[in-house]
C-alpha cells in the first residue's frame, strides 16, 4: 500500500477493485464501512456481488477479465474532459502522452460492450474519481490472477498518476495484502531477483556486498519465479524445499503438478500440519505456528510488527528459525545466530530501506503505546513512512506504462460454456489447514459450494443444494450448487480452501508473462447435476445460502 | 484535527480545544479520567448510561460528557460533591439489577461496572432485583456468549454490530427492566448476518458478552492470565493481538485461553477483530500437529525418525539433486505465512547453500 490503513476512514472516494475486502480483509472493511458512513463515496468493481456492494453507490458487475477495458475507458475519459492533473502530470512522470495515445479509442460506448458498464455511469465515475481529493485506488488478487494482471496494474497506476492521487494522505495505490506476512517475505528476498530489500540480484554491487557479508560466492543469474518452478517441476527441478506451503493446494492445475511431482528426485517439507504436499515428500521437519515463535511481520502497509512467543512448541517440533539453522549447519554452513532479533539485525544491515528498525527499538516503541514501524526506515532516529511518495515519486518521475486489453487465456465456448472465479471466504483461510480445525468456521462453512446464476442453474436442471461437478479441461471437483444472483450470468464462483473439492485442480496454470503469476480468477468451466444435495439453510447457516443475494 | 485557539477551563486548567471535541475528548487530551460505560471512541455517542455526567457550569443540569460538545470558555468540573453523589447512586442502582460478585464473570470476562463502582465507594447494599433480563438458551454458536445478568443494556453492542461490523445481527429487545440483547426472531447467531467477529464481547464493559470457548475451558480468569502481545497469523491487515496464556496448561507448554485486540485508538486494527484473528487458534493445539520428524522410507511410507536423520537426509538429499542436475534443480518455496526472519534464512540457504536464485515465496502476488 502506498497509503496506511487508518487513513481509510478520511478517504472521500474509493474505488474497490477485484477485492472482496469484509470476507478477506474484514478489518480494512470495517475502516472502508466507516468512510461510507462518514458520507463517502464507495464504488465496487467485481463481477460477483460482494457484500461491500451492499453499501456501495454503484457495483460495477464487469464481466470477468474485463477490468483492462474499465480502466483504459476511464482514463480516456479523464484526459477527453481535461480532468488530468496538468501539474503533476508535468511535474512528476514521464510518458503520459504513450499512454494518452494508447487509450484514445478505449471510449465508454466500446467498453461497454466489453465490460457491461453504462457508458454513463462510467463517465460519472472517471469524473468522481478524478475530481475528489482524497480518491484511494484498493484492489487485491482480483486484479492480479491474470493472465493480463500486470496490465491491470499499470492501468490503475496510470489513472492514479493521471489524477495526482499521490503522495497525499487518503489516496494512493492499495494492494492489499493476502497473507500476515506477503510484504516481509518479499522484503526479506524470498524472491528469485532480489535480495532483501529490492536489490537485485544481477546487479554486480549489490552482489558483491552480500558475498562479503556472507563470504561466499554468489549466483548472478535471476532465478524462477514460483509458477516457474511449478512449470518445470520434474524436468528442470529436481528437488525441492518447502517451507510453509501446500502447493499441491494452493497451486493451479493441480493434476499436472502431482504428475510432475512423481519426476522430482527429492522433496522436503517443514510444516506445523500435514498437508496434501506430505504425500509426496521424502522428508518431513516438523514445525511451529505463529504463537510459538518471535520475529516480525510486515503488514500491507509495511508496518512492521513484532511476532512473540506464547507458547512453547508441541513434541518435538521445533521453531522453524531454528530447523533452518540446523540445515544451513548440516550443510557444512557456519551459521551461529542465536536468535531471530539477531537473523533480522543481519538483514537490516544489508538493507538500506529497513536498516533503522530492530527488534529492541519495536519493543520499546510498543512500551510507549506505538506499534511497528512502517518502512522504508533507514536509520535508527527515522519515524518510519506512513505514506509513500510524499517528497515526490521515489523512482524520480512516476512512470505511465500504456496497456492494451488481451482477453483471458481462457473464455467460455461450447464445451465449458461458463467463466470460473475462485476465491477466499470470510470463515476459511487459503488451505484451511488451521480454520477447518475451528468450530465456528465449520459451523458457518462446513463444505466446498459453487454459486451459480439461477438461469444457468434452471438451464441445467440445477437446483440449490443439489450436488454437482465443476469441470474443466484440467480437473473436476464434486461440490454442493448455492444458486444465486451473487455471480453474474454466466459466470460461477468457488471457493478454494476445501482440500477434498481442490479447487486448483480447476484453475489455469498459464499466467501473467511478466509476474508469472497464473490466471486463478478466469478460466472455462462447466456445471452438471450429480443428485439431491444437503439442505442448505440447515448446511451453510446465516444467509450465506439465500438465492437472492445481495446484488438482487 | 486542528486546534482552534479555543479553550476551555476543566477543574481549574485551562484545556485547548479541537475541531468536533466533546467534553470527554478534551478531558481525555488533559488526562483527566472521566468514567463512562456506554461511551466506546469507536461509536456515535449517545450518552445513554449517564456515567460521565460532569458540572457545566451556567447549566442547570448535570451534562454527558461523552455527548456534549465543547465549547469555548466553558467551566467544567469533573468531580465534586453533586457530580459525586450522582456517580454513586447511579452505579449503586445499576448494582441492583447487576451480579456484583466480581468473580462471577463467564471466561473471566472483566466487569468495568463492578470494578468502578469499588472504585467510587458507590452502595453495592441496596438489595438485588430479580434479573428479568433473559438469553435465548438456544443459541447454538460456539463463540459468542451472552450472559443476560451482567448486562446493563447500554447497546455497546448493538450499536457496534451496527456501525462498526455494519451487520446488525444483534438488536435491543423487550422493554423496561425486560430490555435484552437478542437477534432477529431469537435465531441463533450462527442463522443470522453476524460473521462472529467478536466486536460485542470487545465493547461490552460488563462481561455480559463473553467468550464461550474461555468460558467452557474453566480457565483461570483473565488476570491471572499471562498476557503475550503478538501479530495476527492469517490476512494482510497485522491486527495485534494479546494473546492470553494459562501458562499452566497443556504439562507446562501452555494454552491461549482467548485472544484479544489492544484497546481502541492504539493500533491500526483500533481494536477490531475478525472471526479468524479472535476466535481461530484452537489449531495451535490440535491433535493433528505434526510433532516427529518424518522419513519416507523404502516401501514409501513416511517413519518417524530423530532431528539427526532427518536433517542429514535433507542434506543428503538437497546436495545429491544439486550434483546430479546442477545448482539451478534444486528450488526452495518459501512462506508468506513465517516470518521475515525465516523467510531470510531460506533466501540465504538457496543462495549461500546451494547457489541458487530459485527461492520464491508462496504468495508471489
Amino acid at each position: 500500500m502506498t497509503n496506511s490503513i487508518r487513513e481509510i476512514r478520511e478517504a472521500d472516494f474509493l474505488l474497490v477493485i477485484g477485492s472482496n475486502t469484509s470476507e478477506a480483509h474484514p478489518i480494512i472493511a470495517m475502516e472502508m464501512k466507516r468512510a461510507v458512513r462518514r458520507g463517502a463515496t464507495l464504488v465496487v468493481v467485481d463481477p460477483r456481488a460482494v457484500w461491500m456492494t451492499t453499501i456501495a453507490e454503484h457495483h460495477l458487475q464487469i464481466k470477468p477479465g474485463s477490468d483492462v477495458w474499465l480502466l483504459n475507458s476511464m482514463a480516456q475519459v479523464i484526459i477527453a474532459e481535461g480532468l488530468v492533473a496538468e501539474e503533476f502530470v508535468a511535474k512528476q512522470t514521464e510518458d503520459f502522452e504513450t499512454v494518452k495515445a494508447a487509450v484514445k479509442d478505449y471510449t465508454p460506448e466500446r467498453a461497454e460492450e466489453f465490460t457491461g458498464v453504462a457508458p454513463d455511469l462510467l463517465r460519472k465515475i472517471a469524473r468522481q474519481y478524478a475530481q475528489t481529493a482524497k480518491a484511494g485506488i484498493y484492489y487485491t488478487l482480483g486484479i492480479t490472477e491474470h493472465s493480463h494482471g500486470t496490465d491491470n496494474v499499470y492501468a490503475l497506476a496510470n489513472l492514479v498518476l493521471m489524477t495526482g492521487h499521490l503522495g497525499q494522505r487518503a489516496s494512493g495505490m492499495n494492494p492489499l495484502r493476502g497473507q500476515n506476512n506477503v510484504q516481509g517475505a518479499n522484503d526479506a528476498g524470498a524472491t528469485p531477483v532480489f535480495y532483501p530489500g529490492y536489490q537485485r540480484v544481477d546487479d554486480p554491487e549489490v552482489q558483491a556486498r552480500y558475498e562479503r557479508a556472507w563470504g561466499c560466492e554468489l549466483n548472478p543469474k535471476p532465478g524462477l519465479n514460483l509458477n516457474e518452478m511449478m512449470m518445470t517441476m520434474g524436468e528442470g527441478i529436481k528437488g525441492i524445499f518447502v517451507m510453509g506451503e501446500d502447493i499441491v493446494l494452493s497451486e493451479p492445475n493441480a493434476n499436472h503438478l502431482e504428475e510432475a511431482l512423481a519426476g522430482v528426485e527429492f522433496i522436503a517439507i517443514q510444516e506445523p500440519f500435514p498437508n496434501e504436499t506430505m504425500r509426496f515428500a521424502n522428508v518431513v521437519l516438523p514445525s511451529t505456528v505463529f504463537a510459538e515463535k518471535d520475529g516480525v511481520f510486515t503488514n500491507s502497509e509495511r508496518r512492521v510488527q513484532r511476532v512473540r512467543q506464547a507458547v512453547e512448541p508441541p513434541g518435538e517440533a521445533r521453531q522453524d528459525w531454528r530447523i533452518l539453522c540446523e540445515i544451513a549447519r548440516a550443510a557444512g554452513l557456519d551459521w551461529t545466530y542465536g536468535s531471530p532479533a539477531e537473523v533480522y539485525d543481519e538483514l537490516a544491515s544489508l538493507a538500506p530501506s529497513f536498516s533503522g528498525i530492530s527488534h529492541s527499538r519495536l519493543d520499546e516503541l510498543q512500551a510507549d503505546g506505538m506499534t511497528g514501524i512502517q518502512w522504508p526506515c533507514p536509520t535508527s532516529d527515522h519515524p518510519g513512512t506512513v505514506y509513500l511518495h510524499g517528497d515526490g515519486v521515489m523512482r524520480g518521475k512516476g512512470l505511465f506504462q500504456a496497456v492494451t486489453y488481451r482477453p483471458p487465456m481462457e473464455v467460455p465456448d461450447k464445451d465449458y460454456g461458463l467463466f470460473l472465479s475462485t476465491g477466499r471466504t470470510l470463515y476459511h483461510y487459503n488451505a484451511a489447514t488451521q480454520t477447518r480445525r475451528e468450530t465456528g468456521p465449520v459451523a458457518k462453512h462446513p463444505e466446498a459450494f459453487v454459486e451459480i446464476h439461477p438461469r444457468d442453474a434452471q438451464q441445467r436442471n440445477i437446483e440449490a443444494g443439489d450436488r454437482v461437478r465443476v469441470s474443466t479441461r484440467r480437473g473436476h471437483i464434486d461440490v454442493v450448487a448455492i444458486v444465486s444472483r451473487q455471480v453474474r450470468p454466466g459466470c460461477i464462483w468457488t471457493p478454494l480452501h476445501y482440500a477434498e473439492a481442490r479447487a486448483n485442480l480447476l484453475t489455469n496454470d498459464k499466467g501473467d508473462p511478466v509476474t508469472g503469476t497464473a490466471e486463478f480468477k478466469v478460466c472455462a468451466a462447466e456445471v452438471t447435476r450429480l443428485g439431491e444435495g444437503p439442505e442448505l439453510a440447515t448446511t451453510f447457516r446465516g444467509n450465506y445460502y439465500s438465492t437472492a443475494g445481495p446484488g438482487a | 484535527m486542528s486546534a482552534m485557539n479555543q479553550t476551555l477551563v476543566l477543574d481549574g486548567r485551562k484545556v485547548e480545544l479541537q475541531q468536533g471535541d466533546t467534553i470527554l475528548d478534551a478531558a481525555s487530551r488533559a488526562n483527566t479520567s472521566i468514567p463512562t460505560l456506554c461511551h466506546d471512541p469507536r461509536l456515535k455517542p449517545v450518552g445513554a448510561c449517564r456515567t460521565c455526567l460532569i458540572e457545566v457550569e451556567g447549566s442547570r443540569r448535570l451534562l454527558p460528557a461523552c455527548a456534549t460538545p465543547a465549547t469555548e470558555g466553558m467551566v467544567i468540573h469533573t468531580q465534586n460533591e453533586r457530580v459525586d453523589r450522582h456517580r454513586k447512586t447511579l452505579l449503586g442502582l445499576y448494582l441492583t439489577d447487576h451480579n456484583k460478585d466480581r468473580n462471577h464473570g463467564l471466561g473471566g470476562a472483566p466487569n468495568q461496572l463492578v470494578a468502578m463502582a469499588h472504585e467510587v465507594g458507590a452502595p453495592t447494599d441496596w438489595g438485588q432485583l430479580p434479573s428479568k433480563r433473559k438469553a435465548n438458551s438456544e443459541d447454538d454458536n460456539p463463540y459468542i456468549l451472552f450472559d443476560a445478568e451482567q448486562c446493563i443494556a447500554c447497546a455497546r453492542c448493538t450499536r457496534y454490530c451496527d456501525e462498526v461490523e455494519s451487520v446488525s445481527a444483534i438488536t435491543l429487545a423487550g422493554r423496561g427492566s425486560e430490555t435484552t440483547i437478542s437477534t432477529n426472531d431469537g435465531l441463533s447467531l450462527l442463522d443470522t448476518t453476524c460473521e462472529m467477529c467478536g466486536g460485542c464481547i470487545d465493547t461490552c464493559p460488563t462481561g455480559a458478552m463473553t467468550e464461550r470457548k474461555a468460558a467452557a475451558m474453566q480457565a483461570p480468569p483473565e488476570w491471572d492470565l499471562k498476557q503475550v502481545r503478538s501479530t495476527c497469523n492469517f490476512c494482510g491487515v497485522g491486527c495485534q493481538l494479546n494473546l492470553h496464556v494459562d501458562e499452566a496448561a497443556n504439562a507446562g507448554r501452555g494454552r491461549i485461553i482467548k485472544v484479544t485486540s489492544p484497546p481502541a485508538g492504539t493500533t491500526s486494527n483500533d481494536g477490531n477483530l475478525c472471526v479468524k484473528g479472535r476466535f481461530a487458534y484452537d489449531f495451535v493445539d490440535h491433535n493433528e500437529r505434526l510433532t516427529t520428524p518424518l522419513i519416507r522410507d523404502k516401501a514409501g511410507v513416511l517413519q518417524p525418525a530423530t532431528w539427526e536423520e532427518a536433517l542429514a537426509a535433507i542434506s543428503l538429499g538437497l546436495a545429491g539433486v544439486s550434483e546430479r542436475h546442477g545448482k539451478n534443480s534444486l528450488a526452495f518455496v518459501s512462506s508468506s505465512r513465517c516470518t521475515m526472519e525465516e523467510n531470510y534464512l531460506v533466501q540465504k540457504l538457496a543462495r549461500q547453500g546451494y547457489g541458487t536464485n530459485n527461492v520464491h515465496q508462496c504468495a508471489a502476488t
